[in-house]
């Protein structure tokens, strides 16, 4: 779920969370643009978590999510959201780089 | 980091921003699943949009197949939507209505309007009745069910209406009842019987046929248990039935029923099974026919069959016997003539012990009586043949009602003489034109009826008179008894087919109807008169015979003492060749031939007769054969024959003596009446 986590834990300056609807297509795309941004980007600095909105329904509505594709950013604070497939690099990268 | 709570414009109009993009991006159509938060659970989106695609196409195709017209309008009465039966019903395409004020399409435009505007706001819907007019100028009257569109602050907007066309209404409820009016008058106009019991065998309907069948009405038999009219015989049959019924088995038996009367009718039941919608037995559908009659036909087909095959022996057996009878007849006259010939002229060798006392006791006594039972023996075999003439060429003539009756008399004889006396009361009547067996069958019939009506034991005082009457052109012959009588209603009914009072066994019901038949095909009339307690009289009234064919059987008894002929003589049995030229060898040459061929050799060699006796029917080369060989070779030869028959005619021998003008004599002969005729033709 989040390969990058393991090998520099110590380094974690961004953590995301990504609220998918299993195989559905925007929350398919919302994936790969996730990854490819946090790479090309944060590369050694991020954990991204991705979790399923059907089966753990009960967390999503914990994090007060209302739709998915959904991406929170949950540190550094305060907490971001983005909603969409996250094509749109520039604005998820605004959002992930604001204050 | 700022304080939320703080009044920060720039993180306002960043969180505003965000919003709207988190709005653009939902719209833009990059979500797939929203949370339900009351529920806890996740919508899939592109599932909710089918339910919605489905339920669209749901309620499109109810509203276009949909048998009611529906339609909308704004609050201008313009026509927003119409389904396709709508425009239908009207004549029109849908699109040609989109648009167009709804006033356009009523016959009462004003009414329309009253209705539409008015529109009762306090309720959801109404029904109004409203003429419309169709493309082709016709009137269309529609029952309507509107219901107010109102927008989101409860403001009338438009109506939608739903409209059956109210003609075509009327004529379903038409033909409907017109379907229950043929299958009722089905049921009821049927020959068969028709009975719905339920699982207990309660009839739950029955038509007037099968009541009547058992001589109810049909109100008297619902409810009541379709075993109360049965036999305990077919009660057993009819619980063996309803329990193959209620395993669904369809089928054909063979039972009977009571009549109300108590007389069993006998039916051949179509018994079907009756479940419910749930498969479950509820009961039993039966078509009955009743086969009463059918049955009683058959055994009188049994009947009429044994009795044909009597008739064909009995013809055997009477030609059989006519044969040596002849000879027999024959030469008993020869011997008492030769004897009282002898007599006169040499008394004393045929009379050794010299006594006339003796003559009389040891020889004339004995002949005469051999001669009487010869007689009696040809009576019967005469009789025999007349009860015993097949069916089919008939033919018809003048026929001796005395000598006929006598024959009917002593064929019934044993039926009369225990039960009453014999009167006859016969005047001198002309022949009749008819058949005489057929003639002969019906006066057996009615003799025997008549003695049948009387009961054994009192022969005394009892008697069946036959009397026979010229009145007019016709010739009556009555038969009465002095039995019982009948009421009216039995009178009515005597001459129906089946009908009998006798007991079973004893008539099959078909005589009175048979003798009826008989006698109108012969031209005449048959009658009956009869009340309580007086007895009954049959009539059978009777064209008389034209007058101009002769009697054939006209006895010719005046000796004729002429010239001597020449006689040729054919027969093929021998005992009567020669005791038939014995009988004519006094007063004649008789040249006697067995067989036609020889004779007609004979002819052809140049032998020339006076008269050729020749038999009808023999083997090899009939008489009428021979006849006709004559015709050709020796015309002259073949108008001198006289026939003599034995009895069992074939169609053609018949047909040959009723279209030729021969002469013919039926075996055995009387010889007095033999050389009477043979002298005057020879003359």
């Amino acid at each position: 779920m989040a390969p990058n986590a393991a090998n520099a834990p110590a380094k974690v300056t961004l953590r995301l969370r990504l609220y998918v609807a299993g195989n559905a297509p925007n929350s398919l795309r919302a994936i790969a643009n996730a990854r490819t941004i946090c790479e090309r980007h944060f590369a050694a600095t991020h954990e991204l978590e991705i979790i399923d909105l059907l089966k753990h329904p009960a967390q999503a509505v914990a994090d007060g999510i209302i739709v998915t594709p959904t991406l929170l950013r949950l540190l550094p604070l305060p907490e971001q959201r983005v909603v969409g497939n996250l094509s749109d690099t520039q604005q998820v990268l605004f959002a992930l780089d604001s204050e | 980091m700022s304080d939320p709570r703080a009044l920060d414009i720039p993180g306002l109009v960043r969180q505003i921003s965000e919003a709207n993009a988190t709005i653009q991006t939902m719209l833009s159509g990059q979500i797939d699943a929203v949370v339900d938060s009351a529920r806890r659970t996740p919508i899939l989106l592109s599932d909710a949009q089918d339910a919605l695609r489905e339920s669209e196409e749901r309620y499109r195709l109810i509203v276009e197949t949909a048998n009611e017209g529906i339609w909308t309008v704004d609050g201008d009465a313009d026509i927003t939507f119409v389904n396709r039966r709508f425009a239908d019903m009207l004549g029109y395409d849908p699109e040609e209505m989109l648009g167009r004020s709804l006033f356009v399409f009523v016959s009462d435009a004003a009414r329309a309007r009253t209705w539409l505007q008015s529109g009762d706001s306090s309720r959801a819907s109404a029904e109004h009745e409203l003429g419309f007019v169709r493309r082709d100028g016709s009137e269309l009257w529609a029952l309507l069910r509107t219901t107010a569109i109102r927008n989101a602050d409860g403001e009338r907007i438009g109506v939608l209406a739903m409209m059956t066309d109210r003609s075509r209404r009327r004529q379903d409820e038409a033909a409907l009842r017109k379907s229950e009016e043929q299958y009722r008058q089905i049921v009821e106009t049927t020959t068969d019987g028709i009975v719905k019991s339920d699982a207990l065998a309660r009839i739950l309907f029955v038509n007037r046929r099968f009541a009547e069948m058992l001589g109810f009405a049909p109100e008297e038999m619902i409810g009541v248990s379709l075993y109360a009219f049965m036999s305990d015989a077919a009660r057993v049959v009819a619980a063996d039935a309803f329990q193959r019924r209620g395993q669904g088995i369809h089928e054909l038996i063979d039972t009977s029923f009571l009549h109300k009367n108590g007389t069993e009718i006998a039916v051949n039941i179509a018994g079907s099974p009756l479940f419910d919608a749930a498969g479950v037995y509820v009961g039993n559908l039966g078509m009955i026919r009743d086969v009463t009659d059918r049955k009683k036909l058959q055994a009188q087909l049994l009947a009429s069959d044994r009795m044909a095959s009597v008739g064909i022996l009995a013809a055997g057996v009477a030609h059989e016997i006519n044969n040596p009878l002849t000879a027999v007849v024959a030469n008993l006259d020869y011997i008492a003539d030769s004897v009282s010939g002898t007599a006169e002229a040499d008394a004393s060798s045929m009379r050794p012990r010299g006594s006339e006392a003796w003559f009389q006791k040891e020889i004339k006594e004995p002949l005469d009586d051999a001669r009487e039972a010869a007689q009696q023996v040809q009576f019967i075999v005469r009789d025999l043949k007349i009860f015993s003439h097949s069916a089919g060429d008939e033919p018809r003539g003048p026929v001796d009602v005395e000598a006929t009756m006598e024959s009917s008399l002593r064929m019934g004889w044993n039926e009369i003489r225990h039960r009453a006396r014999l009167v006859k009361q016969y005047s001198s009547v002309p022949a009749v034109r008819a058949n005489d067996a057929r003639l002969g069958q019906v006066f057996l019939n009615l003799v025997v009826n008549a003695a049948q009506a009387i009961p054994e034991g009192q022969a005394q005082s009892n008697e069946i008179c036959v009397s026979t009457r010229l009145e007019g052109q016709r010739v009556l012959v009555e038969v009465s008894d002095t039995g019982p009588g009948m009421p009216p209603e039995i009178v009515e009914r005597v001459f129906d087919a089946f009908f009998t009072t006798k007991a079973a066994g004893v008539g099959t019901g078909l005589g009175l109807a048979i003798c009826r038949h008989i006698v109108n095909d012969l031209g005449g009339e048959l009658s009956v008169r009869s009340e309580m307690g007086k007895g009954a009289t049959f009539r059978v009234a009777l064209p008389i015979a034209i007058p101009e064919e002769p009697t054939t059987h006209a006895p010719e008894q005046q000796p004729v003492a002429g010239r001597r002929g020449r006689i040729l003589l054919v027969d093929d049995e021998v005992l009567v060749l020669r005791s038939v030229q014995r009988m004519l060898a006094k007063e004649h040459e008789v040249v006697a031939m067995s067989g036609a061929k020889d004779a007609l050799q004979l002819c052809a060699a140049g032998e020339r007769f006076d008269l050729i006796l020749c038999d009808l029917m023999m083997p090899d080369m009939t008489g009428m054969d021979l006849h006709g060989e004559l015709a050709r070779i020796a015309p002259e030869q073949a108008n001198r024959m006289l026939f003599l028959t034995g009895g069992a005619f074939t169609a053609n021998a018949q047909r040959f003596l009723t279209e030729t003008p021969m002469k013919h004599l039926e075996k055995p002969f009387d010889p007095a009446n033999l050389r009477a005729i043979v002298g005057r033709l020879i003359q």
